[in-house]
Formats: C-alpha cells, sequence, structure tokens
C-alpha cells in the first residue's frame, strides 16, 4: 500500500483541532440552584466519565473524519494482481523507416528480420505490421494471413524523415487502450541515440511487451554536409556566399572534396579536411548563378555508409531588384525622399522604390510591384481603391502610413476602418519583435510621435506595436491572399521623427522584406516541413506541387483546397501556390539522422521494462501487478462517518438546547 | 385565581351546606339534625339510633343516619423552607401561600375557626385558631409576610403545634415534602391519633417532577448550600424514578395513616386543583 499524493497526508494535522475542543478545552458550569439534592446521587465522577464517554464517541467520529479525509485526498492505493489472459493478442511488427535506415544494408536487414517474425507467426495469430518515422503508419489492417504481412514488409522503403521513439510509445499507448489487446511489439531499428527522447515518455501500457531488433552496426562513422547558409534571392552575384558546414559522428579525421552544383553545373571546388567527431566549414563567394530559380547542391565527396547526406540541396533564385511603388500625395515630393534612402541603402533586399503621386495610380500596373506604400493618402479615387483592394487580394501587399491628410477623411484606405486621432506627443510603448514585419528593428528608442490614432482593428488582425498610451502603432492585417501594414504615422518627418532616427532603417528593411514575401522564402527546409498553399479555404484558384519525382504531388481536389502540403522527401519541389507565386523548395532530411550511433543496451533493457514485462508468469497465467487506488472507498467511509457524527452531534446538541 | 376559589364556595352551600362542611365530617355523626339516610337494622346497632316511627309502620328496623353541622377549627400549616423558593414563573412558596388564602378565605365564609403557623426548621408566625371578627385579616396578613426561611424540620412545629390543638379540627400541611416519607408521617401522625383530621398539600413545581438538563450541571441545594455535579442522563432516568417513587411512597404511607394526601403541581390552575382535591373527599363522605 502506498500514497499517491502523500503531502496530503499533512492535513493529517487536522485532528488536534478536534483533540483541543473536547479533550483539552476547559468545560465551564454555571451553579444551577435546585430545591433539594434529596435524590440527587453525588455521582460527580460518573458523571464526568459518561459525560466524557459521550464525548469521546464524538470526538472519535470526528478524527476519523479528518483522517480519511487526508487519507483519501493523498490517494491511497495497493498493488492488485490481475490476469492478462483475458486479452487477445496482437503481434505488432514496427519497421523503422527514416532517413538513418538508408545506411548500408540497414532496411534490407530490417525486413528480412520483420520476415523471420512474420514466419515464426502461429496460425491464428493476429498481427499488423507498421513503419515508425516521425509517426506510427500502420501498413496492414490486423492480419491471419502472411502473405499480406510479408507483401508489406516487402514494399517498405526508407524514407527521409526522422525517427520519434516517444511518438512510437505515445502510440502504442493509445493502441493499447483502444484496441483492448495484448500487443506484443517487436520493433526493429537501427536504435539511433539522437531518435530517444525524454525517458518518461518511453513508457509503455500494462499490457503491452516490447521485443527490440537492432539492425546495422552500433557505432558506424558517417560524414554529412550538415548545414549550407546562403541567400535565397541573388540580385548582385558579385555578392553572392555560401557558407557550408561538414561534420563528422564517430568518425575519423578526413578529407573531403566538397562541390558547389549549380543546376547540375559544377561552380567550385575545395578540398577541406573535417576534424575527428568535429565540424568544417568552407565558403564560395561570388559564384555566378543564372537567372531564375536555380537547384543548388553542395556535395563532399568520397561517399561514405549514408551517401545521401552527404548531398545538402538548396534553393536559389536570380532576379532583378523588385520595385517598392511609394504613392503620395501630389505636390509633396519630399515624402518618399527617407523611405526611399533608407531602403535603398540596404541592396541585400532587394528591393527599389519608386515614387509616384497618388493621382497619377491609376494608370499603374500594381501587379509588377513586390507591394505599394500609401503614405498620408487623402481621399482616393474609387478606381484607385479598387485596383489596390483587389491587388492585395490577389496577393499583393501595401504599407499604409496615416498622417494629417488622411485624418481628414477619418476612414482607414482599403482596410476601411474608421480611426480618429489626436495630437499627444509620445514614444513607443510595445513593440512585438517576434513578429516578422519587425523582427530585430529594436523598440524605437527614443522616437517621437506626434499624433495618436485610435481606431477599432478587424477580426484577425494584430497589433504588433503601440504607442505608450496604448494606442495602435502598427497593425497587421489580411485581405485575401495579401497582407498590408498600417503604420499609425508617416513615414517622413511631419508627424514624427521617426526617419532621424537608428530604428528607422531596419523598420523600412524589414517590414520591406516582409511585405515583399521574402519571410516565406527560404533556401532549404527540413523533410517533413510544411508549405502553406493558401491563406483561406475561399480562395478558388488551384495550387500545384511538383515533387522531386516530376509528378504533381497533388489531386484535383486537394489542389483546390489543400491549404498545406507537407514536403516529405529529399529533393526540390516545385510550388505553385493559390495566390500565384511561384518557388521552388530545397527539401533536406534532418541532420540528426546522420548521427548513426545507437543507444546503449542498458537504456534499451530499461525501456523494455516500462511495459508489461514486469509481469510474473504464475502457474501458466500471466499475472500484472497494477496500483488499485482507494481514494473512492475512503471517501465514501468519511462520507458515512460524517453522516453518523452529524446525528450525534445533533443529539447531543438537542439535549444542550433543552431544559 | 379567588374568584375561581369563590366559586367552590357555591359548590359547598349548595351541596353540604357550607364549604367547611363538606371539606371535613363530623365525627359526631348523627348529632347533626340534618338527615342523611336510613340504614337497616344490625344486630348490635345502638338502639337509640331506631326510627321507631318507620318500625312502627313497616315492622322492620331502621337505623336514621343525620349529618353533623359542628363548625370545626381549622389550621394551616404552611411551609416557609428554602426549598419553597424554588419555580418559576410561579415560585412554589407563592403558589403555597395561594392555596393558604384560599384555604382561610373558605373557612372565614363558614364561620369555621381558622389559625395558621409558618415554620422552617422552627415556627416563624403563628395565628391563634378563631373566629372572631378580623380573624381573616390577621390570617392572610400573616400569609403575606411569611419569609422564606431556611431548613425543613417538621418535628419542632408540630411538636409545637400539639399545644396548641386542644380540641379536634382538620390540619392542612402544605409543603414539599423533600423529606423521607415515613419520617413525615411518623411526624405528623399523633395529630390524627388525637382525632384530628389531617390533609397533606404535597406542592411542587413541574421541573423538580421531570428535570430537564441540557448538558451536566452542578445543582446547589437551597437549603444546604451543597453542591452536586450531575449528567442529563440521571436526571432524565433515575431522578424522575426516584421522585415518582418518593410520591408513591407519600400517597401510601399517608393512606395507612389514613390522612389525606393531594399532589399540586404549580403549572396547574389552584382552583381546578382545589376543585378536584374537594370533587374527591366529597366522593369520599
Amino acid at each position: 500500500m502506498g500514497f499517491l499524493s502523500p503531502w496530503f497526508l499533512a492535513g493529517l494535522a487536522a485532528v488536534t483541532l478536534p483533540l483541543w475542543l473536547h479533550l483539552l478545552r476547559q468545560y465551564k458550569r454555571t451553579p444551577q440552584a435546585f430545591s433539594s439534592l434529596m435524590f440527587f446521587e453525588r455521582r460527580v465522577q460518573s458523571s464526568v466519565r459518561h459525560r466524557r464517554l459521550r464525548y469521546l464517541t464524538l470526538l472519535a467520529l470526528r478524527l476519523a473524519l479528518l483522517i480519511l479525509l487526508a487519507v483519501a485526498f493523498a490517494n491511497p492505493f495497493i498493488n492488485r494482481t490481475t490476469g492478462t489472459t483475458g486479452r487477445r493478442k496482437l503481434t505488432v511488427i514496427v519497421l523503422d523507416r527514416s532517413f538513418s535506415m538508408r545506411a548500408a544494408d540497414r532496411m534490407q536487414q530490417a525486413k528480412a528480420e520483420a520476415g523471420r517474425i512474420a514466419d515464426g507467426l502461429r496460425g491464428q495469430d493476429l498481427a499488423q505490421v507498421m513503419a515508425l518515422d516521425s509517426h506510427l503508419e500502420a501498413l496492414t489492417q490486423y492480419e491471419r494471413n502472411r502473405g499480406v504481412l510479408r507483401a508489406a514488409i516487402a514494399s517498405l522503403g526508407p524514407g527521409d524523415l526522422t525517427s520519434s521513439y516517444g511518438e512510437f510509445a505515445r502510440a502504442l499507448r493509445a493502441m493499447e487502450q483502444t484496441s483492448g489487446m495484448q500487443l506484443e511489439v517487436h520493433l526493429i531499428s537501427d536504435m539511433q541515440r539522437t531518435s530517444l527522447p525524454n525517458f518518461r515518455d518511453l513508457r509503455l501500457g500494462p499490457h503491452t511487451t516490447l521485443a527490440l531488433h537492432p539492425v546495422g552496426k552500433s557505432n558506424t562513422a558517417n560524414w554529412a554536409v550538415e548545414n549550407v547558409v546562403t541567400a535565397p534571392q541573388v540580385y548582385d552575384p558579385k555578392q553572392t556566399r555560401l557558407t557550408a558546414t561538414l561534420s563528422g559522428w564517430h568518425a575519423e579525421a578526413a578529407s573531403k572534396k566538397v562541390s558547389l552544383v549549380i543546376n547540375k553545373h559544377v561552380i567550385g571546388t575545395k578540398e577541406i579536411s573535417v576534424p575527428r567527431d568535429g565540424r568544417a566549414q568552407v565558403e564560395f563567394l561570388a559564384f555566378d548563378v543564372p537567372y531564375g530559380a536555380g537547384r543548388g547542391e553542395v556535395t563532399i565527396e568520397p561517399k561514405d555508409n549514408l551517401p545521401e547526406d552527404d548531398v545538402f540541396r538548396f534553393a536559389v533564385r536570380r532576379e532583378d531588384p523588385r520595385r517598392v511603388l511609394f504613392l503620395y500625395t501630389a505636390g509633396r515630393t519630399n515624402e518618399p525622399y527617407y523611405y526611399k534612402a533608407a531602403m535603398e541603402s540596404s541592396p541585400s533586399t532587394g528591393l527599389t522604390v519608386e515614387a509616384a503621386p497618388l493621382e497619377r495610380a491609376a494608370h499603374q500596373d500594381f501587379s509588377k510591384y513586390a507591394f505599394v506604400v500609401l503614405n498620408n493618402p487623402g481621399e482616393m479615387d474609387k478606381d484607385v481603391a479598387q485596383a489596390l483592394c483587389a491587388y492585395v487580394q490577389k496577393g499583393g501587399a501595401a504599407l499604409i502610413a496615416l498622417g494629417g491628410t488622411s485624418t481628414r477623411t477619418g476612414k482607414i484606405p482599403l482596410a476601411g476602418e474608421r480611426f480618429t486621432s489626436e495630437h499627444v506627443t509620445q514614444g513607443a510603448g510595445y513593440v512585438d519583435e517576434q513578429t516578422p514585419a519587425l523582427a530585430g528593428v529594436g523598440r524605437f528608442q527614443n522616437v517621437q510621435f506626434l499624433e495618436s490614432v485610435q481606431f477599432q482593428p478587424k477580426a484577425g488582425a494584430r497589433i504588433v506595436a503601440k504607442l505608450a498610451d496604448g494606442s495602435p502603432l502598427l497593425v497587421e492585417e489580411r485581405m485575401g491572399e495579401g497582407r498590408m501594414l498600417i503604420f499609425t504615422s508617416t513615414l517622413d518627418n511631419t508627424t514624427n521623427d521617426f526617419p532621424l532616427h537608428a530604428s528607422f532603417l531596419p523598420f523600412v528593411v524589414q517590414s520591406g522584406h516582409y511585405l515583399a514575401g521574402g519571410d516565406e522564402t527560404q533556401s532549404s527546409v527540413v523533410a517533413g516541413t510544411a508549405v502553406a498553399l493558401r491563406r483561406t479555404r475561399e480562395q478558388s484558384a488551384s495550387a500545384d506541387v511538383v515533387g522531386p519525382d516530376g509528378k504533381h504531388a497533388l489531386g484535383i481536389g486537394e489542389a483546390a483546397k489543400a491549404l498545406s502540403f507537407g514536403l516529405l522527401k529529399e529533393g526540390f519541389y516545385e510550388v505553385q501556390r493559390a495566390s500565384g507565386h511561384r518557388s521552388l523548395e530545397a527539401v533536406h532530411a534532418d541532420r540528426r539522422e546522420s548521427d548513426l550511433r545507437q543507444i546503449p543496451a542498458e537504456t534499451l533493457d530499461l525501456w523494455r521494462n516500462t511495459g508489461s514485462s514486469q509481469t510474473a508468469a504464475t502457474g501458466g497465467i500471466e499475472q500484472q501487478t497494477v496500483p488499485w487506488s482507494l481514494w473512492r472507498y475512503v471517501l465514501a467511509v468519511a462520507l458515512a462517518a460524517a453522516i453518523v457524527e452529524s446525528i450525534f452531534a445533533t443529539r447531543y446538541l438537542k439535549e444542550r438546547q433543552t431544559v | 385565581m379567588l374568584a375561581g376559589i369563590s366559586g367552590l364556595d357555591l359548590i359547598a352551600k349548595t351541596v353540604v351546606d357550607g364549604f367547611i362542611a363538606g371539606l371535613h365530617k363530623s365525627p359526631d355523626f348523627g348529632f347533626s339534625q340534618e338527615f342523611a339516610e336510613y340504614r337497616a337494622y344490625t344486630p348490635g346497632d345502638d338502639l337509640r339510633h331506631v326510627d321507631w316511627n318507620v318500625f312502627a309502620r313497616t315492622e322492620r328496623a331502621y337505623l336514621k343516619r343525620y349529618r353533623g353541622e359542628t363548625n370545626t377549627g381549622i389550621m394551616v400549616l404552611l411551609d416557609a423552607s428554602a426549598s419553597m423558593g424554588f419555580g418559576a414563573p410561579v415560585s412554589k412558596f407563592d403558589y403555597a401561600k395561594f392555596l393558604a388564602s384560599a384555604i382561610v378565605y373558605m373557612a372565614h365564609l363558614q364561620r369555621d375557626s381558622a389559625g395558621l403557623i409558618v415554620f422552617d426548621d422552627d415556627v416563624r408566625n403563628f395565628v391563634r385558631p378563631s373566629a372572631r371578627q378580623g380573624q381573616l385579616l390577621r390570617l392572610l396578613h400573616g400569609v403575606d409576610t411569611a419569609q422564606l426561611g431556611k431548613r425543613t424540620n417538621f418535628a419542632r412545629p408540630f411538636f409545637e403545634l400539639q399545644q396548641f390543638l386542644k380540641r379536634r379540627g382538620i390540619t392542612l400541611l402544605i409543603s414539599d415534602f423533600f423529606e423521607d416519607p415515613e419520617k413525615v408521617v411518623d411526624t405528623v401522625i399523633p395529630l390524627r391519633f388525637r382525632g384530628n383530621e389531617l390533609v397533606l398539600f404535597h406542592v411542587l413545581d413541574p421541573a423538580e417532577i421531570e428535570p430537564k438538563l441540557g448538558q451536566a450541571a452542578l445543582l446547589v441545594d437551597m437549603e444546604t448550600d451543597d453542591a452536586i455535579e450531575t449528567s442529563p442522563e440521571y436526571a432524565r432516568v433515575e431522578y424522575r424514578q426516584k421522585m415518582q417513587a418518593h410520591l408513591k411512597a407519600m400517597q401510601t404511607k399517608a393512606q395507612e395513616a389514613g390522612i389525606d394526601y393531594f399532589l399540586l403541581r404549580t403549572d396547574r390552575p389552584l382552583d381546578e386543583g382545589l376543585r378536584e382535591y374537594l370533587t374527591i373527599r366529597q366522593g369520599r363522605m
């Protein structure tokens, strides 16, 4: 017997209260005059004893009640032995198909071992074949047909995802509960150390036995291109830069030939020494990238036991700088000055600013621009407003800066919210630096804003920066497939001194990068990453994904409705989003899979013992010890004690009150 | 209350020609001029009482019986011991004083001589029996000025009482009788032997008969100041048993000694109790 919450036993200290009330407290009696004591006997002692006896019954009940309550909260349990023969047995054959199983002939070994297990099943045994990577996938139903099991095993191939033993244990626990069967699980895996979660997450259910079948050598040396860092867009070939990191796991020092390949053309090759169990970096500078989407690879030679991680794929796009349209009120030609200067001082953004008066915007084709800036707009031409709305809804972007001219209309252009303003000089109070539009811009220190704008943002909008009085400074809103930033001050120095401070430049660059969609572009992503295809299901335009094998990955229904797509295999994916934006996504396997070191045998033994391997075979019947909580019963007894106590106490009080 | 007792006067006058005639039985039965009944002659009867006129007409001998109508002396003994002060809202002593007043008033109406002795462990006040003018006021004053004293002691006042009671009459003793019944009867029985009629009015508060204690209590004797701690259970069970046994013993001992005994609870209207007693007495005569 034990307690699951023993700290509640501290509540036993409460028994001192009734003890004090009953035994220690003095009972004061007021003498009562009576005509004659002729018929009373001097029974002082017996009277007190009788009274105390009565009190002791009440006291015992109260003590029992408190003790039982404390014990009930402490959640007592006893270990009960239960038989497990009532459950049907299910043999589960789980094959690891994570990226590391590509090493040498591990997959073949695993399939051969699984085949042997399947062949060893008795005629009426139920079995199921499952595959493990980042999740557990059933490849068959509960089967007695050995042929089906063997076919499922034969069809299995290695994938590019990581294996997760934590997810494996969680899935087995759920499976045990839902199936109600006794699970005999055979895990055939390379038992990678990097797949091991917190040991608590490995716990198995009481009706699960786990047999581990390690494949591959315990400590296989492996080298890999661990990481490649380069800009996903190239605007100027002279400024291209690529850094590749090479790693060795359980490997001796070695010399590797590193090659940079773009669109199957070798751009450069370098020799580099990788230290023992260490890392080395190699850089390629000012390499030429052809216009358009480029498929890049960094490879190392000679190949090793796991050649798939000797290649690291990345996507790079060569394009000319994109234009940003800055619309200002006619006559105020100074308005774009600060914004343009800030944006063009950072050529790595790949954005150039083109300023134009708002009155001439009717002739503009907004789709040619990365995004549009509306600085202190007044009443807008209806056609221009409609064209801008359509542009944003189709995936465009706009930065709207509100000023004195905007205040006269009282309405935020494009967004449509009503707003009011007042002259209050104050600084910024809150800046969300976690949002992509403001990442790394700082807290706008010492910037003074002369106006405070009040409005109610739409549902789904996010206030990412506020003034000191809590009024919004920068609001992020979605419109269709597009995005908008509403800045409640101007981008010149008419209603603030923002352009004169250092934080103006990173604000312009980072918000521009965000509005231009730069945050959605990465040179390479880990296998298993999901890419967004559309922002809303209402978007009727279809999306498309062409996988590494050159085949379209989406069916017709998925192309019309899917919000995202999982990039599960290594290679290049051509993704066309519902907004029409096309991109090339490079996918690489998680490099934790490149560490082929195995889990120590003693850890595996501990894992096995978390399941029903604790059970002891007794007389041919498997007995299992499980904790049986008693708190409900203790609480029931406490309730009964409370009822009896209340009856006693009521009688006692009644006697005291009657005369 | 006195108005109720005046009703008894009307009953006494109507039935026995005077309250006191209903209250006592003349020992000189037959000397009264009021005819009571005829009874068949049996050998041994005094031939002087035979109604010869009836014998002449019927040739059967009948005795002619009469009820006496003689005035008698009434002596009220009022216990003023400390224990009589018990009770609420009307204490036993107050109740006993009302009772004594009613009795002397009725005696006055019947022109009987009446006297009063107030006693505790000694005689505190004595009003000599008399039927003279102003006797009622003296008696009522004696009752009114009676004060609670100390302990009860029957022996001493009864000894003195015997000195004053030269002629036969009725003695009414009003007390709570917290004493051994045998001892009480032994003390008062000499009065009975001397031809007196003796009536014991036992006045008790309901809380004395059926005490209810809410919790263990420290009880202090009103006469002795002794203290006893007792429990509600004892008061509820054993005390009541003892009290009932005491009352039973009082009644039995009194009956055995030819003494009238009547229990009066202070929660009962006095006139109702007194009427009941007189009704019982009347039925017995």
